[in-house]
């Protein structure tokens, strides 16, 4: 579905432009702090170019044919949320939050202030024109006994998903995002704010399993406070194209980030993850493990930071990249960069690995009788195993297990 | 072990390279016969190619047939692939079993019978036989949730070779020096855990350096394979000759020993 009044791109004209932005949401009568976020961020994506390969987290990402303006957005795009609250909680629409007069203030406070929707050209094209947006708000001691699910459902065009959550002093909450889409052409650019304060433990898990036409384009940065404790896992198994950056400012003293990823990648699928581990708090930790299997010409790419600025003594991280070619096609870039700014640091440990399936267990495995094939996804599923079986995938773990097994099936190997 | 039962593995001039190395030649010309119920043990100095032997015919890609012919149970399995000899009955013990992280011994060899018996097998009959497999070889039953091979002791990878033989059996299995890097408990365990689950109709190729081994199996025929050529055939007095006197006599009668032509 292409919107042809919105093709003459550099104008700024059609539904990303400012007076179109800003005449939507006043029809939908949003407040006013929110329709001038809207119309600076209509402003700085008109003023932004797209990201090209000379900026580092875009080497890889082959971005020329894709024109976001030739995607129309889907205005009634909204996941469904399914929730069991605790009292004094929310979750559900941001529409619904803002209507809230017990919520709409926490709303007006946070949103923004973790990514800036001016920051980026699909950052900023998401806090123009998103809709359906959801708000978690776990208050001070509450704990959301069951895992909040967000199903997103989409057809074609584009749809900009937006989160936020708020995990007050010593709260829990785990949320799963259930992202699907059908084999229409779909770009979606999307953007998750969390913001944890002390001792409060929050899960977000990703389940990418989108059409084979969508294209993801996904910003999810947490605020994690002082003995806060915020895993994001992701699961890129469906759709074309899959960039996600997963960003923890870690400020607060004993504040851990784990973020964990996998990738299992067929035909022409790329996926790309870029993280951030940003150490501000002293004995701050990070633990960062992505991993990603490779069949026909699939593609991965990794760029991820470590930096220790010099206020986190004491701090611990590391960050673990590994990719597995099953296919002579598949090909892998990784780079994990570190950035130490003290010289105070328990440990800081990197590695990377590319390369293609252990000919020795290839053969100790069909020496047994297995096939190729059943070899092989004997091999993914234990090259898999440390991270399906990380706590942070729990919820997800036997269904994707066997979602990686149908993939591997049928898989070009 | 009688003369007239069938062959289950036929050698015929075999000759093998590596694969990636054309012109290195390592088996230049073998002749074997082995029928069912029978052992025949390859003994021979190192890099005489007794591992390549052994990998060649369980179908190891990293060798390539040159010439000759590998016959298993009547049929010509020379250029056939692994997975489709090991269906058919042919086992390696490996020398240096290969660790898979992640994958539980229990999961593998659920995957591999599933493979043997071309039919899945039903998880209470499966746990059943591992149970009792795992028993004969003095195994405990954690064993089974380890990944493979993963940080087992020189003795536990051996032991689960052989676990893996009592479950799959094989109509051939070939013993690649399973007695390397074993203590004498170790060995001893493993060598009965060998003959506990032997089948008349399986033929056994034991691979090895020592003859140690030959105390707990006894071999029928004794194969001294030396610069890929089966150099001398006996019985198991020829092992008993060699753990005597070493490998220096014969060496010497072939031309062989560099040190003795020069002294």
């Amino acid at each position: 579905m292409v919107d042809a009044a919105s093709t003459t791109a550099t104008t700024g004209s059609g539904a990303y432009a400012e007076a179109q932005v800003s005449a939507d949401a006043l029809g939908r009568g949003e407040p006013a702090w929110l329709v001038r976020s809207r119309e600076e961020a209509a402003r700085a994506f008109a003023a932004t170019p797209m990201p090209t390969p000379a900026l580092r987290p875009w080497k890889y990402t082959e971005l020329s044919g894709l024109d976001i303006e030739s995607f129309a957005p889907d205005a009634a795009f909204a996941p469904l949320v399914i929730a069991s609250v605790p009292t004094g909680g929310f979750a559900g629409s941001i529409a619904g939050a803002l209507d809230d007069a017990a919520q709409a203030g926490a709303v007006e406070a946070a949103f923004g202030s973790v990514v800036q929707g001016t920051e980026g050209k699909f950052v900023a094209a998401n806090a123009a024109r998103w809709s359906g947006g959801v708000f978690v708000h776990a208050l001070r001691g509450g704990v959301f006994a069951t895992p909040v699910t967000v199903d997103v459902r989409a057809g074609g065009g584009a749809i900009f998903p937006r989160m936020l959550v708020i995990a007050e002093a010593n709260s829990e909450v785990t949320i799963i995002v259930r992202n699907r889409s059908t084999a229409a052409p779909l770009l979606v650019a999307g953007v998750v704010e969390i913001v944890a304060a002390e001792g409060a433990r929050v899960r977000l898990l990703l389940d990418g399993d989108w059409g084979a036409a969508t294209d993801e384009f996904t910003t999810v940065r947490s605020r994690v406070g002082r003995n806060a404790d915020v895993q994001v896992a992701s699961l890129a198994i469906g759709g074309h194209m899959q960039k996600q950056h997963i960003e923890a400012l870690i400020e607060g003293e004993g504040a851990n980030s784990l973020i964990r990823g996998i990738a299992l990648g067929d035909g022409d699928q790329h996926f790309d993850f870029v993280t951030l581990q940003d150490h501000m708090g002293a004995k701050s930790t990070s633990d960062v493990e992505i991993k990603s299997a490779l069949a026909g010409a699939s593609r991965s790419v990794y760029y991820g930071v470590t930096r220790v600025e010099t206020t986190a003594k004491g701090a611990a991280a590391n960050q673990q990249n590994r990719n597995l070619l099953l296919s002579d096609h598949a090909k892998a870039d990784s780079d994990p960069v570190l950035e130490i700014l003290t010289s105070d640091v328990i440990r800081c440990g990197h590695g990377a690995t590319v390369g293609p399936v252990d000919g020795e267990a290839l053969f100790y495995l069909q020496s047994r009788g297995l096939d190729r094939r059943s070899a092989l996804k004997l091999l993914v599923a234990g090259f898999f195993a440390s991270v399906l079986g990380d706590a942070a995938f729990a919820a997800l773990a036997d269904d994707m297990q066997e979602r990686v097994e149908r993939k591997l099936a049928v898989a070009a190997l | 072990m009688s003369k007239t039962s069938e062959p289950i593995l036929e050698i015929r001039d075999l000759k093998v390279s590596i694969t990636d190395k054309p012109a290195i030649q390592i088996i230049k010309g073998i002749d074997l016969m082995i029928r069912a119920g029978e052992v025949h043990t390859i003994m021979g100095p190192n890099g005489s190619g007794k591992s390549t032997l052994a990998s060649t015919i369980a179908g190891s890609p990293v060798y390539t047939v040159d010439s000759g012919e590998i016959r298993y149970k009547g049929c010509d399995i020379t250029h056939a692939k692994a997975d489709e000899r090991a269906r058919d009955g042919v086992f390696l013990s490996f020398q240096y079993p290969t660790v898979i992280p992640g994958v539980t011994m229990v999961n593998f060899m659920r995957e591999a019978l599933k493979a043997r018996r071309g039919a899945e097998v039903p998880a209470r009959e499966f746990l059943g036989e591992l149970r009792e497999t795992l028993a004969q070889l003095k195994m405990g039953e954690e064993f089974a949730r380890r990944y493979v091979n993963d940080g087992f002791s020189g003795g536990e990878k051996k032991r689960a070779e052989i676990l893996q033989m009592g479950l799959l059996k094989p109509d051939l299995a070939i013993l690649d020096e399973t007695d390397s890097g074993l203590d004498v408990d170790a060995l001893r365990t493993v060598a009965e855990g060998v003959n506990a689950l032997r089948r008349p109709e399986m033929g056994i190729l034991l691979i090895t350096h020592y003859e140690r081994i030959l105390n707990y199996i006894h071999p029928d025929f004794v194969h001294i394979l030396v610069a890929g050529r089966i150099v001398r055939s006996g019985d198991a007095s020829l092992a008993q000759e060699i753990e005597a006197e070493g490998y220096d006599p014969i060496l010497k009668a072939l031309g062989l020993l560099e040190g003795a032509a020069a002294s």
